[in-house]
């Protein structure tokens, strides 16, 4: 369902980043509060549910045992799928996987996958004959905007507290599974004019394009993405970028404490 | 809404709890009436007028009645028509010659186009539930300056407050334009501060607006404005 | 109903394997208004199930075909996360979530006034996120309270709801060990001021005799059920006026 934009709202968004402002009182580059739980889904191997403002995302992983596609032997698998169902709501419509859904868990997997984060070599059982396959779930509930980087930080935060099931397949004991390190993601919308962090959903509704940053702790960079119609300056992305290596890091942080729980 | 008697025990009940007989009371707003049962068919607030039992719903949309003011959005442009959303199940139409202005056949996006924001009134309800807008009044007009925002219809009554003296005092203590619509969009304009103040007391309305303390509330909020009347 | 006879279902002293009494049903909570973007919402865990209802509308039903002239079209989607069983779930058509989300829209079309919205649509998504076995009764609850929350008028409420058969004895709401192995399971949808029935499934082997007991627990267990749901709608507006 394409969503009907009044003009009243880019007037105000235009109006409020002429005066440096937002349209809920928050500063240019900050976020909204964030809840992370882990560990909350019964019949996940690794599970997470992120709550950003208005934005609920959950992730869930689970695993299975198949044969390794035969150019690599040796190597697991892992994928990550999002579903944007009519639940998350009025403009999601029933229906085979839309271009938006896809390109969510598209851009997802690949700041995971890139990152390096998981070893495919470690998810062999039998070389040639049984590996892993991980899989990584994203289920939104509630789109209050910027579901990319709840559902980015559902998805490694759930990987991190992942047990391998391998006594569900007979492969001896359940152990956690080792992921090395934690790629972040950070998106930027084109707001009255201006990028904005973390836009909420009318910020995305009165906004234009977006940008995608995925950061490893390194703080290089493992994925990039600009959606959504408009253009941006090399000037524009060398600030946005700055911003995100500290946010990444913060985000980082909270991760880490709810793995020391 | 305005109906709830001060002080007087609020008895809220959920769909399908009896909550009276058919024998002394018909059957209002919200109630139906089922063998000598009277019936709550939503989560709300009974209600008591004389001869009839109502439930004021705790939530619920918009349903469009004839003379309504309300605030729409044009969806979409035909040669002679406009189609608005105003957060009713189904959208508003709006005919040419209900328009404030003179359009010719064809012309009517020259005057109004997808994403304008208006004032109307609701002309009438069919039996179908198609609604018809005018413009053709006092002050219905395209909205071009200030902001759009919005509450849940049911608490229209609540930030109005009885008479509008709530409107009123917003208004005065924001230095604002404040409109609010039947279909529970406000329209308010003014400078940056008044038009935080305003959005302030709706922020209030959405999380406190069904609270009983919501009153007072509302009135600290005003009175505590540096400049604020009341 | 899997395979019985070898699974011993019972103990010794007549509890059931998880300690209940057969006829006490898993913990069962609920909360509403949990999902910002909705109209009305609710999740509701039972046992170890977990499912979140939200609705959205009435809004103008689309396409056109699917209108009714003289009243709303309750239009449900049952569907179980890929997460939410032992074995993912691979996400997309699925004959049993079609089935349930058929059979859920009829009874929820027997309790919403639909007559209040000629041409209109009111969408139920019903999202299971963990399932242990009667996720359909969780989620039938869960967009009943949905439903009250988003404020759409209904003449009473949808409690979901089931007994079975193990061991040769009847009890109320299986798990997921009883339901793999036990004999029969009988969910059904109770209207629990008028005692009516909107919902109605079974499959296995049950006797007239244990058909009358399933019900019979059932109806207990649709008023506790109730009860809680009245607590969870009424707990969001405390302090109401």
């Amino acid at each position: 369902m394409v969503e009907l934009v009044p003009s009243l709202l880019r007037q105000e968004l235009a109006n409020l980043a002429e005066d440096d402002r937002r349209i809920d009182g928050r500063s240019q580059w900050q976020s909204r509060d964030i809840k992370l739980e882990v560990d909350c889904l019964y019949n996940g191997d690794g599970s997470a549910k992120v709550t950003l403002g208005d934005t609920i995302v959950y992730a869930g992983v689970k695993f299975e045992v198949r044969t390794p596609w035969p150019d690599r032997p040796n190597e697991g698998s892992l994928m990550c799928g999002a579903e944007l169902r009519p639940i998350a709501g009025r403009k999601y419509e029933p229906g085979p996987p839309s271009p938006e859904s896809i390109e969510l868990g598209r851009v997802v997997d690949r700041g995971i996958r890139e990152s390096g984060c998981i070893d495919l070599q470690s998810l062999c059982i039998i070389p040639g004959e049984k590996v892993y396959g991980v899989m990584i779930d994203i289920h939104v509930l509630s789109d209050g905007g910027n579901i990319f980087d709840a559902s980015a930080l559902a998805a490694i935060a759930a990987l991190r507290t992942t047990t391998v099931p391998a006594s569900t397949f007979d492969i001896g004991d359940d152990h956690p599974l080792q992921v090395s390190k934690a790629p972040m993601m950070c998106s930027f919308t084109r707001v009255g004019g201006r990028y904005v962090l973390d836009a909420n959903e009318q910020e995305e509704l009165g906004g234009n394009e977006r940008i995608h940053i995925t950061l490893g702790d390194d703080g290089h960079l493992h994925s990039l993405q600009k959606g959504l119609k408009g253009v941006f300056t090399p000037a524009e992305f060398a600030e946005i970028l700055d911003v995100a290596q500290l946010r990444c890091t913060e985000l980082r942080d909270m991760v880490s404490a709810k793995e020391a729980n | 809404m305005n109906g709830a008697a001060e002080g007087a025990e609020q008895r809220l009940v959920t769909p399908g709890e009896v909550i009276g007989t058919s024998l002394d009371k018909s059957a209002g707003i919200g109630v139906l009436s089922q063998g000598e049962g009277m019936i709550a068919t939503r989560l709300g607030w009974v209600r008591e007028n004389n001869d009839t039992i109502s439930v004021d719903p705790i939530n619920s949309r918009y349903t469009p009645r004839s003379g309504d003011l309300v605030i729409g959005v044009i969806e979409a442009v035909r040669n002679n028509l406009w189609f608005a959303d105003v957060l009713g199940p189904f959208n508003g139409l709006l005919p040419m010659s209900l328009a404030p202005w003179k359009v010719e056949f064809g012309a009517a996006r020259q005057f109004m186009d997808v994403g304008d924001v208006i004032l109307a009134r609701v002309q009438e309800v069919d039996e179908s539930h198609s609604v018809v807008l005018t413009m053709k009044g006092v002050g219905l007009r395209k909205l071009k300056e200030g902001i759009m925002s919005s509450i849940p219809m049911n608490l229209v009554s609540k930030l109005k407050g009885e008479n509008d003296e709530n409107l009123r005092a917003l208004s005065t203590a924001s230095d604002c334009r404040v409109i609010v619509g039947e279909n529970g969009r406000i329209w308010i304009d003014g400078d940056s501060t008044g038009i935080d103040l305003v959005r302030k007391a709706i922020d209030l309305v959405n999380k406190e607006g069904h609270k009983n303390t919501f009153q007072q509330s509302l009135s600290d909020m005003i009175g505590n404005t540096p400049g604020g009347a009341e | 109903m899997g395979g019985y006879g070898d699974v011993k279902l019972l103990n010794d002293d007549g509890t059931r394997l998880d300690g209940r009494a057969i006829d006490e049903m898993r913990p069962l909570t609920a909360e509403v208004g949990i999902l910002p973007a909705a109209d009305g919402s609710a999740i509701v865990t039972h046992g170890l199930n977990v499912a979140i209802a939200a609705v959205y509308g009435p809004v103008e039903a689309h396409p056109r075909k699917i209108q009714r002239q003289d009243r709303a079209v309750v239009d449900v989607r049952y569907n179980m996360a890929p997460f939410s069983t032992s074995d993912r779930i691979r996400p997309g058509y699925n004959r049993r979530s079609r089935e349930i989300s058929k059979v859920t829209a009829e009874a929820l079309e027997s309790v919403v006034l639909v007559e209040r919205f000629p041409r209109a649509k009111i969408s139920v998504e019903i999202e299971i996120l963990a399932a242990e076995a009667g996720t359909r009764c969780a989620g039938i609850t869960a967009a009943s309270l949905a439903l009250a929350d988003a404020g759409i008028p209904m003449r009473d409420m949808v409690v979901g709801v089931a007994s079975g058969k193990i061991d040769n004895i009847v009890v109320l709401d299986l798990d997921k060990a009883e339901d793999n192995y036990g004999q029969a399971d009988l969910p059904v949808g109770i209207l629990p001021t008028t005692g009516e029935i909107a919902f109605l499934q079974m499959d296995g082997d049950l006797s007239p005799e244990e058909y009358n007991t399933c019900m019979e627990y059932n109806f207990k267990a649709a008023k506790e059920i109730h009860q809680i749901m009245i607590d969870a709608l009424k707990a969001k507006y405390d302090g109401g006026a």
